[in-house]
């Protein structure tokens, strides 16, 4: 965790974040008149970069997302209190790559993600990564509305997941075979511009604890926050948009939100990076 | 956007000469006057005047270049937004789908309103404050020096990708690329040999931007000092105060039962 803070030493990563931010809101802005709920979201291809980045820069990528998110709310007309939640959300978005790649255990590869060795099983391994880093995005935002008492957390839980998850799985395995060899060239990988006592010192197994329960909690938190919306608060499922607008703040929903937040909090505070390791 | 990269115009006007600090606060005030009231005659009150004050700085056109945005979210938010909200008031238009009534059609209006506000707010902001008053603004906030460079760095790049995006659209056009196709996947997929020039125009600057930084002297861990600092003048107090004045003044009002549909 401590490399989110160092990493502002460096001035090729502190370019980076602004470059990611930049990229992010170029790709969102124009697609931001195919609104899914108006002031709310609209469909993001943009959505692949947290992620493809993430694996990529790193702390950075994190950073540029969260920042590049609320750039795009004020010039799409989303900006509001959710924005917060938004920044938040954003920021986990890219940072769960760099922390899950190559810590999952028998489901990671054990390669560099360019696609080019093991690409089946670089490619279930890069679905989980995507699947985890949309599905805690969504359920932050999901939380921080129903918090607010916006919207209910199934209804904007299940669209921020799946519009994050189609664009990353879509997306995300060719943008990655193009782009990984010529930014490794470069050497603007992240554990080539982070000093070595920079990136966390983990061991494997807690380095893998940590992912794996980053993966499930994630899952879990976007899954059970869907079901006790649609079970035990009664918001139907494909509800009149009448019936949700403004019906969020349920109890249970924040009580498991900010259970489910400390829980990767912590998890993401004792988790380590693999990528470092990999490229020797 | 493929014109001037920047949305930062070079007037010399009142709000210009303003602290950036005392024009976020002004602007904080407008979001939270188009944010808190439903009724679309409240709201255009707000929008109303970030639009002509936009107008009076120099603004039309930045807002020309994002008004495709702000019009396809003004027309798809009118048109999705009384699917949001329950009917009431007199029927305006009866077919065999349903209807749509006086109420959904004023709540549509100022959800729209707000979403246009907001976006017509951020305009003005950038367009009156440059990239260098920005960092010093959040900088004189209390902000990481670095966190506020990277804002304010990503604010003056994202008008230039769009640019970029554009010319390669162009480009690849020219090669008989067009991005389309009825399948979504089809469709996400086609957008790849877009998305690989800018990626790599981008990240290519990387380098040598930074070089250029660390050549000038960059360190984000020294203390640092601002060419042009501005003051905080009379008039930036009396600004700063119109948009507290403006926030808290909204929220009273909404909370009085005023200006809701």
């Amino acid at each position: 965790m401590r490399e989110l803070v160092t990493m502002w030493r460096d001035t090729r990563m502190i370019m980076l974040v602004a470059v990611v931010a930049a990229v992010y809101v170029a790709l969102l802005i124009p697609f931001a008149g195919f609104v899914i709920i108006p002031g709310i979201t609209a469909v993001r291809p943009g959505n692949v970069i947290p992620v493809i980045f993430g694996l990529m820069f790193g702390p950075a990528a994190a950073w540029g997302s969260a920042i590049g998110n609320l750039i795009n709310d004020i010039f799409a007309g989303q900006f509001g209190p959710g924005s917060a939640f938004g920044f938040v959300g954003n920021f986990f978005f890219g940072l769960l790559g760099y922390k899950l790649w190559g810590n999952l255990g028998p489901l990671s590869s054990g390669v560099e993600p360019d696609f080019r060795e093991r690409p089946v099983r670089q490619f279930v391994e890069f679905a989980l990564v995507a699947v985890a880093a949309s599905a805690v995005c969504a359920a932050i935002i999901a939380w921080g509305l129903e918090l607010l008492g916006l919207f209910p957390f199934s209804v904007l839980g299940t669209i921020i997941f799946l519009n994050n998850t189609i664009a990353a799985l879509i997306l995300g395995p060719p943008l990655l075979y193009l782009t990984y060899p010529r930014i490794k060239s470069m050497g603007l990988l992240y554990p080539d511009l982070l000093h070595a006592d920079d990136l966390p010192e983990t061991g494997a197994t807690r380095a893998q604890t940590a992912a794996v329960g980053l993966l499930l909690v994630a899952i879990a938190w976007v899954v059970v926050g869907i079901a006790v919306s649609l079970g035990l608060q009664d918001v139907p499922f494909a509800a009149d948009q009448a019936e949700t607008l403004g019906e969020g703040g349920a109890t249970l929903q924040i009580i498991l939100g900010a259970i489910a937040f400390l829980i990767v909090l912590g998890l993401t505070a004792i988790s380590g990076e693999r990528l470092s390791k990999l490229l020797g | 956007m493929s014109a001037s990269p920047s949305l930062y115009v070079d007037r010399e006007t009142v709000l210009h000469r303003l602290n950036a600090r005392s024009k976020l606060a002004l602007i904080t005030g407008v979001f939270v006057a188009a944010y808190v009231f439903g009724d679309p005659r409240w709201v255009f009150v707000p929008l109303a005047a970030t639009f002509l004050a936009l107008v009076a700085v120099g603004g039309w056109p930045n807002f020309k270049r994002l008004s495709f945005i702000v019009v396809a979210l003004f027309l798809i938010g009118f048109a999705v937004w009384p699917a949001f909200t329950h009917g009431g008031g007199a029927t305006l238009l009866e077919t065999p789908l349903g209807t749509l009534t006086e109420r959904e059609v004023l709540f549509a209006l100022g959800r729209s309103e707000r979403i246009a506000a907001f976006i017509v707010g951020g305009l003005l902001f950038v367009t009156t404050t440059s990239n260098e008053e920005i960092v010093a603004g959040m900088r004189s906030l209390g902000l990481p020096y670095a966190f506020c460079f990277a804002v304010g760095t990503a604010l003056r790049l994202f008008p230039t990708f769009l640019g970029s995006a554009n010319t390669v659209r162009q480009a690849q056009a020219a090669r008989g690329h067009e991005p389309g196709g009825r399948n979504p996947v089809t469709l996400l997929r086609s957008y790849i040999p877009l998305m690989i020039p800018v990626f790599m125009t981008a990240i290519r600057n990387v380098q040598t931007q930074a070089m250029a930084l660390e050549a000038r002297g960059f360190d984000t861990r020294g203390e640092r000092s601002f060419y042009n600092e501005q003051p905080f003048t009379a008039a930036d107090w009396a600004t700063a105060g119109f948009g507290v004045a403006l926030a808290v003044g909204s929220v009273a009002l909404r909370l009085q039962g005023y200006g809701t549909v």
